[in-house]
């Protein structure tokens, strides 16, 4: 890949953050929870995204962004009204542009007059707005990239600074130096003789008020100077050279204007700043301006008052996004990163092994060194995983767009409000995250939001609304999609089930239950094949996805209330901190995360009341008891729940299970290898890792432990996976 | 006749692409000496604590944008001398006007060739070598 390649892929990722940006910004202010900030953060985004393609020459691209920029200035300039309409309009051009940059990214071309109807949607606003020659004229008339007719004279450095040349003009100039002014060392003969490299000047000092020579006080002001300026230049030039004394001086620049012309404009704010004229103190100049023994400092830099002006508004704009030092970094370069220190977890294992095996005399500082590689690596591993990570923001950022079309679809009236944007997730699970998400988004709108109508019936507003978060949640990341729609219709489920004969006819569930039934494989309570959602792929596609990241998906419904699906995603899939279980000859990790603790029972706790595994009395709850050793056919496992270790695990929404093990081996932190892409999913397994001694352990899924478990009570169909062919790490 | 290798250039812009697309076209033109500012503010900082031999500045930027930049180091002592050419899009003819009004030496408009930077930075510093 060239270095132009490389820039150009840049500048898309910058894009996106961009476009983001835009979106998010507009939103804000169609709910009216923007501020000028906002407003000068999407004009200033657009105008990003504009100048980028300008740099890596995407006309169309550059084109479009010009008239959307065009109508964000009018906004930001209050000249336009942020009223509904404009907003839709304005969101639909950061789709259009969104698309725009999409294609240029592909390197596909842009379908003729694919932006034309956005487009003069937003030159209709500009041309309501009194101010349309600026954008429909605008990027394209000035295809040569040239600025004709403006009176601009690039000019050499060394002789800068003279843009205006129209020709010569007259200025009058009244110049009275003060005191102050030559003790803060501004010297008028240098002032003078810059004003004189401005054009011809004539100049006449008044030397009225010069005093005897021994009365003269070499650092005051006595000559004041008036004439004329003959200059090509303008006004701005010749009030730069007063700049550093304006404050110390009296100063009129006024303008001869040729006749015909109008009477001056107002005095400008230089000269404002001057102080009156008739101030008390008599301007007097030094005798001798060389003389002049004034040592103090230069004055600073003053601040100009049109600057002044200016610097709050940009502050203020950029106050919302702190600049974050950033590098941008090849994934597979990271990825590579990761792999390598998914290897040195194994080796240091497997060296902590060899270490536990030598004589103790041996061990002592090994092992402190060990300890130290331990705690490095670890603090390694976080670094990297961190880096690795992404905040959701990039799955979430493609959701506004897909309910706003949705809604149009549908004629549905919804709103979609987000947060928790900013929470991290590993790479691999965002990347996979997206197609669930908008399944899931698209059924709400689609089947749980209701008509405006039957919103009204009801007694609901009649926007709908959807809200997606994510957030940390006890070691994992959990997303959540709520509607406030009509919810799952219990009845209509069931009977759908039960004449699929997905349950058993006289089956009898818990409303929870009810609900979850749509993610059964088969199950589409849609009775009309919607555009939108309802094309045969179902909830059970959306919950296989889940699951193959390592994640669950929860339900809940309240009829007449609203939906709400949880996602339950672990932090990352390459390692985790495990502890390692012996049962009968084999290891097995059990995440820590899902641990609550661990214990020996007594005879008292157990009871022997579902089944064979029995359940465990713990300060008064009862916890069901899974016994892996019976559960997975281990030969030589403790029979005897009270022989072997209980761990407690949370499983999915709280309940609690009873892990039953021969003995614990140890916490260590565990690669994940996968089983799925060498061998095919193991119910009950997560997935496998090598251990110090380099063997082959399974990771319990702990989640899905119970359901299996609690299928293996009815029938033995557990598949009884042989370790020796599953012992291939991927 | 400036020595290309000689210059020391700040080019200020708040896209990392931009600013290393306009480095990239800069180190074709022989410049080796280049530094980034990715707003108005931090540009003028180091602007005034070295000695610069030229800026090119995006015009929109948070922080300080670039006509304020351009205001701030004109209206500074020591570097109000300093050869500044803005970076300007298609259509932005308005802020061209006004940039000159306040003494910008030069604009380059985006996109550009190396010819073109090169043309533009030598009508500033007179012919590259």
């Amino acid at each position: 890949m060239s270095k132009v390649d490389e820039l150009r892929n840049t500048f898309f990722e910058e894009c996106s953050e961009l476009l983001q940006e835009i979106e998010v910004g507009l939103t804000d202010i169609r709910d009216g929870r923007g501020t000028d900030d906002t407003v000068h953060a999407v004009f200033r985004a657009a105008h990003s995204v504009k100048g980028g393609a300008g740099i890596f020459g995407f006309e169309t691209l550059v084109e479009f962004a010009h008239v959307f920029e065009t109508v964000l200035d009018a906004l930001r300039h209050g000249t336009l009204a942020a009223s509904d309409e404009v907003l839709v309009v304005l969101l639909g051009a950061s789709d259009i542009l969104s698309d725009l940059v999409t294609m240029a990214r592909s390197g596909k071309p842009v379908p003729p007059g694919y932006d034309n109807e956005c487009r003069s949607a937003l030159n209709r606003l500009i041309d309501a707005n009194g101010d349309g020659a600026a954008a429909s004229n605008g990027a394209g008339s000035e295809a040569a990239g040239d600025f004709d007719g403006i009176d601009f004279m690039p000019v050499r450095a060394d002789d800068f600074g003279e843009a205006e040349a129209s020709g010569e003009r007259v200025f009058k100039i009244a110049f009275r130096p003060r005191a102050e002014m030559l003790k803060k060392a501004n010297e008028p003969l240098y002032i003078l003789r810059e004003l004189a490299k401005l054009g011809s000047l004539e100049l006449t000092a008044d030397t009225g008020a010069l005093p005897r020579l021994s009365e003269l006080q070499p650092d005051n002001a006595y000559i004041n100077w008036t004439g004329t300026l003959r200059t090509a230049k303008g006004r701005q030039k010749i009030e730069e050279v007063f700049e550093f004394v304006v404050d110390d001086c009296d100063l009129e620049i006024v303008e001869e204007l040729p006749e015909g012309t109008a009477a001056p404009i107002a005095e400008t704010a230089l000269a404002e700043s001057c102080d009156a004229i008739a101030d008390s103190t008599p301007p007097v100049p030094p005798a001798n301006p060389a003389a002049n023994g004034s040592t103090k400092a230069a004055a600073e830099m003053p601040a100009r008052p049109a600057e002044a002006a200016d610097a709050p508004k940009d502050g203020a704009a950029a106050a919302a996004k702190p600049a974050a030092m950033t590098t941008r970094v090849d994934l597979e370069k990271i990825d590579r990163v990761v792999n390598m220190v998914g290897e040195l977890v194994i080796a240091q294992a497997m060296l902590g092994q060899v270490v536990r095996e030598l004589p103790e005399k041996m061990t002592s500082r090994l092992q402190h060194c060990l300890d130290e590689v331990i705690h490095h690596t670890r603090e390694l591993k976080d670094s990297v995983m961190s880096m690795r990570a992404q905040q959701v923001r990039t799955v979430f950022q493609r959701m506004p767009r897909l309910v706003r079309e949705l809604s149009a679809k549908t004629s549905k009236n919804v709103r979609l409000e987000m947060s928790g944007e900013a929470t991290e997730i590993d790479k691999t699970i965002i990347e996979r995250l997206s197609d669930p998400l908008t399944h899931i988004i698209r059924n709400s709108v689609d089947h749980g939001i209701e008509s405006p109508q039957d919103r009204r019936a009801a007694g609901k507003s009649e926007q709908g609304v959807i809200h997606l978060s994510a957030g940390h949640r006890g070691g994992r990341i959990v997303i959540e999609v709520s509607d406030d729609g009509a919810g799952i219709n219990g009845e209509r489920v069931l009977k759908k089930a039960k004449e699929r004969g997905l349950i058993d006819a006289n089956a009898a569930l818990t409303e929870d239950e009810i609900s979850n039934l749509v993610f059964l494989p088969g199950f589409s309570t849609a009775e009309t094949v919607s555009d939108i959602s309802g094309r045969g792929v179902g909830m059970d596609v959306v919950r296989r996805n889940i699951m193959d990241i390592g994640g669950r998906i929860t339900l809940k419904s309240e009829p007449g209330r609203g939906t709400t699906i949880q996602l339950s995603l672990p932090l990352t899939l390459a390692v985790m901190d495990g502890m390692v279980v012996e049962i009968g000859q084999d290891n097995y990790v059990v995440p820590i995360s899902a641990i609550v603790e661990c214990m020996r029972p007594t005879r008292a706790d157990v009871r022997n009341l579902l089944g064979t595994a029995g359940t465990l009395q713990l300060r008064g709850a009862i916890v069901p008891l899974v016994h892996l050793g019976d559960l997975f056919g281990i030969r030589g496992a403790v029979r005897d729940v009270v022989d072997g270790v209980v761990i407690i695990v949370e499983a999915g929404e709280g309940a609690r299970l009873g892990i039953v093990v021969d003995e614990l081996r140890g916490h260590q932190q565990v690669v994940i290898k996968s089983i799925e892409e060498n061998y095919g999913v193991v119910p009950g397994i997560a997935g496998a890792t090598i251990l110090g001694n380099g063997r082959v352990a399974f990771i319990l899924d702990v989640d899905r432990l119970s359901n299996v478990a609690g299928a293996e009570m009815e029938n033995a169909a557990l598949p009884r996976a042989e370790p020796a062919i599953m012992a291939r790490p991927s | 006749m400036a020595h290309a290798a000689a210059l020391k250039v700040l080019i200020v812009d708040d896209q990392f692409s931009v600013r290393q697309m306009i480095r990239l076209a800069l180190e074709e033109i022989g410049v080796r000496n280049i530094l980034e500012s990715e707003n108005g503010r931090d540009a003028f900082d180091k602007a005034v604590s070295q000695p610069l031999n030229l800026i090119i500045s995006d015009f929109n930027m948070p922080e300080m944008d670039g006509l304020s930049l351009l205001r701030a180091v004109r209206s500074h002592q020591t570097v109000r001398k300093l050869p500044f050419i803005l970076l300007t899009g298609r259509g932005d003819r308005d802020l061209v006007v006004k940039a000159a009004q306040n003494g910008v030496n030069n604009y380059v408009v985006k996109p550009f060739t190396n010819a073109v930077l090169r043309e533009k930075i030598e009508q500033v510093m007179g012919k590259l070598s």
